[in-house]
């Protein structure tokens, strides 16, 4: 049994302008978490948000007996505007980990991270676990964003990452244009067997990669979508994506139970 | 106190009035994690059509005020798929099972009841005919009295099994499709289904939902659900069962005592994964409470 439960905030502030970071202290299971895994946060009481919300896991760790669980998100609605409102202290109604996270290979010794805006969060979290769990590879992050200001989680990545490549669409810092531009400038170094790619961001970032990496053999690149959900455990079919099954013809798929993780090949990104 | 809660709809005994809602507890199995499953008084599961469909294109739901919008479109993986790779958890749970059909045409309707029929561990059939968010079939059937009562008699004389059906809001008068359903020989009719809404992005200006309307569900529309069940209670002599917004005991036994034999939980079940025990150990409460000693005692107690 993982139920539903209740779970205060610990501290939130925020880093970059509608960016915060909130960390909720959490059940022990919540320690099993792997990257790209997500939990749905809901306002204790109350109707208004009435839906809980999907948040990728941006960190998880321990200090003694307590978990805590680190939140990074952008103020984008009615939900993330009631839950950037929230102090130390307030109560929350938390699930998870929920869905499937990204897999990697044990082999795996070099690691490209391409994150745009806020999609940055599961992939800190994936750049932490890389470094924790097969040390010696390299993790590269290429990290866009509409300017220098809104450059998220851009100072942990400089901890955790062997190196951080910036992308920005108005060229106020780093290269001048998007995220997928900077990467296909630097697609040499990611031929091998043993390089991953993983990313997170807009769907039309995300429709750009995958055509970048025509021709690669499937499993190279792994992406966490993000969807509209309403149970977040496989009952309600709000978030599905409509994805092709090995070669063949694609089908609905929820993107909480299958995904939210999928190999970038079989997701059919429509126009 | 010791408190009996066992209803009775269509000559099945439900262990308590709880149901789960068709479309908000999937086949069952995705709730495991979450509740004792058997503690449930029935758990009607997704529709099912006699071929899979997929569904609506995304996105399928939109928050709105104290509730959601959702336009699924009936995605399901078929009747033949449910009783080899869902039906065989189901059989082990201890609860009622409800089979939730819907088609596009009458015979579709025979086919899925017949097939449903012959296989062990479905107690009872729920027919849908209300879905607001399929072009043919569902609501074109649930809201016309004569197709209503067709399909209900149409499905009768194909299963062996008791049957509940299932009707729409959107229509002008529910009283008249419940008496037509319950003159065409159904056991039971539920009530409410979604009631028809839309949602728009004023930035982008298009529909929220890619279907552009769809079912508005949640505790805006409990209201409204509970005036349907109080009006065809008055209405039909065979069982009601309500549903339409229930979030906790409260709002359960405001529809029970309005007359509703039993009630389904929907929209509440996305919103905490456990609620439907929480609602059945807050009836028991409230009956052992107040010295009641069976739940039929409270049904249909409402003084006016």
């Amino acid at each position: 049994m993982k139920p539903e439960t209740c779970a205060k905030i610990f501290s939130q502030r925020e880093t970059v302008k509608g960016h915060f970071l909130m960390i909720v202290k959490a059940p022990v299971s919540f320690r099993e978490a792997i990257p790209g895994q997500f939990i749905m946060v809901r306002l204790e009481g109350g109707n208004s948000p009435f839906l809980s919300r999907p948040f990728s896991i941006y960190s998880i760790y321990s200090r003694g007996d307590d978990t805590f669980v680190e939140i990074f998100y952008k103020v984008v609605g009615k939900g993330t505007d009631a839950f950037s409102r929230l102090r130390e202290g307030a109560s929350l109604d938390i699930l998870g980990p929920l869905g499937r996270g990204f897999d990697v290979p044990a082999s795996c010794r070099k690691v490209a991270l391409v994150a745009g805006g806020i999609g940055v969060a599961p992939l800190s979290f994936l750049a932490q676990r890389c470094g924790e769990d097969i040390p010696g590879t390299e993790v590269i992050c290429y990290l866009g964003a509409g300017s220098s200001e809104a450059l998220a989680g851009l100072d942990r990545l400089e901890k955790i990452c062997s190196t951080v490549e910036i992308s920005t669409d108005d060229g106020s810092r780093g290269y001048h244009g998007s995220v997928t531009g900077l990467l296909k400038r630097d697609m040499d170094l990611y031929a091998d067997d043993d390089t991953r790619i993983y990313s997170c961001g807009p769907r039309p970032m995300l429709r750009g990669l995958q055509e970048l990496l025509k021709g690669r053999p499937p499993g190279t690149c792994q992406v966490s979508l993000e969807e509209r959900m309403a149970c977040g455990i496989g009952a309600c079919l709000g978030c599905v994506a409509r994805i092709r099954s090995d070669g063949e013809k694609g089908g609905m798929v929820r993107v909480c139970k299958e995904g939210p993780v999928f190999d970038i090949d079989r997701v059919e990104f429509g126009e | 106190m010791n408190v009996k809660m066992g209803v009775d709809i269509g000559g099945v005994t439900l262990k308590n009035p709880v149901m789960t809602a068709s479309g908000t507890f999937g086949y069952g199995e995705e709730y495991a994690d979450y509740l004792d499953i058997g503690r449930l008084g029935a758990i009607v599961v997704k529709g099912l059509s006699l071929s899979p469909r997929e569904g609506n294109p995304p996105p399928r739901i939109i928050e709105t005020a104290s509730g959601m919008l959702n336009a699924v479109g009936l995605q399901n993986v078929g009747v033949e798929e449910f009783i080899d790779k869902k039906l065989p958890y189901l059989r082990t749970i201890g609860s009622v099972v409800v089979a939730n059909i819907f088609g596009e045409s009458v015979e579709d309707y025979v086919k899925v009841a017949d097939t449903l029929s012959n296989a062990k561990g479905v107690d009872l059939i729920e027919v849908n005919i209300s879905c607001p968010n399929v072009r043919k079939g569902g609501i074109a059937f649930g809201s016309d009295p004569v197709l209503a009562g067709e399909v209900t008699r149409a499905v009768k004389s194909a299963s062996g099994l008791p049957v509940i059906v299932k009707l729409t809001p959107n229509v002008t008068d529910i009283t008249k499709i419940a008496r037509s359903v319950e003159a065409a020989g159904a056991d039971a009719v539920s009530l409410i289904n979604t009631l028809t809404g839309m949602s728009i992005d004023i930035e982008k200006r298009i529909p929220h939902l890619k279907n552009i309307t769809g079912g508005l569900s949640g505790p805006a529309i409990k209201p409204v659900a509970l005036r349907m069940v109080w009006e065809t209670v008055n209405a039909v002599s065979i069982p009601v069962v309500g549903l339409g917004g229930i979030m906790n005991a409260s709002d359960a036994l405001e529809f029970l005592i309005a007359g509703a034999r039993a009630v389904q939980v929907g929209t509440a079940n996305f919103i905490n994964p456990s609620i439907a025990v929480d609602i059945i150990d807050g009836i028991e409460n409230y009956l052992s409470d107040r010295g009641i000693g069976d739940i039929n005692d409270l049904i249909g107690t409402l003084r006016i």
